[in-house]
């Protein structure tokens, strides 16, 4: 009962959340200096033309009405037209991006979790230690570098000195993602370096902590082998502020990818946003921001939900953990 | 103070990003005294250079623009706005932090739902978003943008240490006195959460940091031909092949300076975590 309240409170705080994004993703494009009209038709656009446009696109409707409209419209799966290209729906190039997007998420998901799962527990268990220093510290460090910074390395490794993977991440035209698999290998690294940092810096402290509670040293103290009593016993509650980190950085990992597509010329929906704000397309713009702000909601939602069920403390008692 | 270098001398690896912070400060203030070129200045005889030829140590790049000058000059546009970042982030935070855990109830939910709200959309797209936006980015922009980007995240760390001493008996006691809330909040409270606060700072000076490199590597930060870390970055990615250094060498100055802060903010938060 205690765990459906909370599910539904924080439910409902997510769609209020979502609600305020739009309205304020709309409000930032709208400061967009310059006439809207006169960048699609260029500087040679006679004032006529410029007004018959303006009229035809509801810019000289209130601001509440144009936010309604576009709301309304996204609402319903209309994620309105290009304002670059025009006469392309968004729709139609918006989800093949995002797709990729996902895919390279899910293989940098695929790279990190176990590295730094498994580092942070041998971190965690060997505190202190030789092998504790060296994965802390390079745990640090890879955190402290920007996915670009990570990417360069890798690039001149990977790329410039051995040759063994593309520098560009670019699907040849006609060809699909699935045939070029190899494009994913450096980019989902470059997230693996940045990422691996926070888990195994968390999964490390977490360990600890768990070692040194009592059950624990009771069940070592029982005589049980070591390794039983860190995967059986410690391992099942030290999990737990992991899972957390990573569900908590699924949002920040799309906000992430701007720039590793951005380095490998990945056709993701990272590009895609940095190429609408180049190229100043508005309604492109909205729409890559508003599925930025919407996984990252929708993520911190679910982690949020995962961790009061895996918790018991807040599973019976609904407790704030 | 004292027992602060005391504890400095047994860390090492707090030393060691404490006198590369210090090298590049030193570098980014006399740098370009000592340095025979411009930024801007191209050498037609000697582009894609390999570093350590012709005169120029790091090599330059397409435009035979000499890489080591330009980082040294890139430093200095990279360390004013990152360490403003994390100052009037900071500052805005404890104003704003502070207001709402001080006076509570209504003012302190409201505060709490607007940062959670704002917290939905990551400090960098929103930077980099605003910064698109306005376009041809200047220091002045930058600083202010990347500030309000990341107040949000500041003003719940000063929510938090001003909740851990707001109950204390020297508030009371304050109170009693019939001192104000802005004396009690900044006079009584702000000294016993600098700890936290300190932490912050310069947890927060290292993410300036990686956040100017990379919107400037992303095309929004400081317009060419200032001398940019993250832009050079990416203007020289096309060269790669041909001149490695032009694109290393800036990355390696990112890391370096940002790997240093973190170490030294490392040693802080222990330090602060160490005292209480």
């Amino acid at each position: 009962m205690e765990f459906f309240k909370r599910f539904s409170k924080r439910l409902g705080f997510m769609f209020v959340t979502l609600a305020v994004m739009s309205f304020i993703i709309f409000l930032l494009v709208e400061i967009m200096p310059g006439d809207v009209a006169q960048t699609v038709l260029g500087q040679s656009a006679t004032p006529e033309s410029l007004k018959a446009l303006r009229e035809a696109m509801g810019l000289n409707d209130p601001i509440m009405v144009r936010y309604f409209r576009w709301a309304g419209g996204i609402l319903k799966g209309d994620l309105g037209e290009s304002f670059y290209m025009r006469g392309v729906q968004i729709s139609s190039i918006f989800w093949r991006r995002v797709g990729h997007s996902i895919v390279l998420a899910l293989t940098a998901l695929l790279f990190y979790v176990p590295l730094s799962l498994f580092f942070g527990v041998v971190a965690g268990v060997k505190a202190g230690k030789f092998t504790d220093s060296v994965i802390s510290f390079f745990g640090l460090a890879t955190m402290a570098l920007p996915e670009f910074v990570s990417g360069v390395i890798l690039i001149t490794i990977f790329s410039v000195s051995l040759k063994i993977l593309p520098i560009t991440s670019v699907i040849p035209i006609g060809e699909n993602l699935w045939q070029n698999l190899k494009i994913l290998v450096l980019p989902a690294l470059s997230i693996t370096f940045v990422m691996f940092g926070y888990v195994s810096r968390m999964q490390r402290s977490s360990m600890i902590n768990v070692m040194n509670s009592d059950y624990v040293r009771a069940a070592i103290l029982k005589g049980m082998p070591r390794g039983y009593v860190i995967f059986r016993h410690a391992l099942k509650n030290a999990l737990l502020p992991s899972i957390t980190i990573i569900g908590m950085n699924m949002g920040w990992l799309f906000g992430g990818l701007i720039v590793v597509e951005t380095l490998f010329g990945f056709p993701g929906l990272g590009s895609l946003t940095m190429s609408a704000i180049k190229t100043r397309d508005i309604p492109l713009i909205e729409a890559c921001v508003l599925f930025i702000t919407l996984v990252f909601v929708v993520s911190t939602f679910i982690t949020d939900m995962l961790y009061a069920y895996l918790n018991p403390r807040i599973r019976f008692k609904g407790g704030e953990a | 103070m004292k027992n602060f270098l005391l504890l400095l001398k047994q860390n090492p690896r707090a030393i060691l990003g404490l006198s590369i912070l210090l090298l590049w400060i030193l570098l980014a203030l006399l740098g370009p005294s000592l340095l025979p070129y411009s930024f801007s200045q191209m050498d037609m005889d000697n582009q894609i250079s390999r570093p350590g030829l012709n005169g120029h140590l790091l090599g330059t790049d397409a435009l035979g623009r000499d890489i080591l000058t330009r980082i040294v000059y890139g430093s200095r546009s990279i360390l004013t706005i990152a360490l403003m970042t994390s100052l009037f982030s900071s500052l805005a935070g404890i104003l704003i932090g502070f207001t709402a855990g001080y006076f509570g109830g209504f003012w302190d939910t409201l505060f709490l739902r607007i940062m959670d709200i704002v917290m939905a959309i990551p400090p960098l797209v929103l930077s980099m978003v605003v910064l698109g936006i306005l376009g041809d980015s200047t220091i002045a922009s930058l600083t202010i943008i990347v500030s309000i980007a990341y107040t949000p995240a500041t003003a719940r760390v000063a929510r938090g240490a001003l909740l851990s001493c707001k109950g204390s008996e020297y508030v009371d006691a304050a109170r009693i006195r019939g001192e104000s809330d802005f004396y009690i909040m900044f006079v009584e409270i702000l000294p016993n959460t600098l700890g936290p606060i300190i932490v912050e700072i310069t947890a927060r000076f290292a993410y300036s940091i990686m956040m100017i490199a990379s919107l400037g590597f992303l095309g929004v930060g400081l317009q060419p031909p200032t001398p940019d870390w993250g832009m050079m970055v990416i203007e020289n990615k096309s060269i790669i092949r041909e001149a490695p250094w032009a694109v290393l060498y800036p990355s390696l100055a990112i890391a370096s300076l940002v790997i240093a802060i973190s170490l030294f903010s490392d040693f802080i938060s222990k330090v602060m975590i160490h005292e209480k």
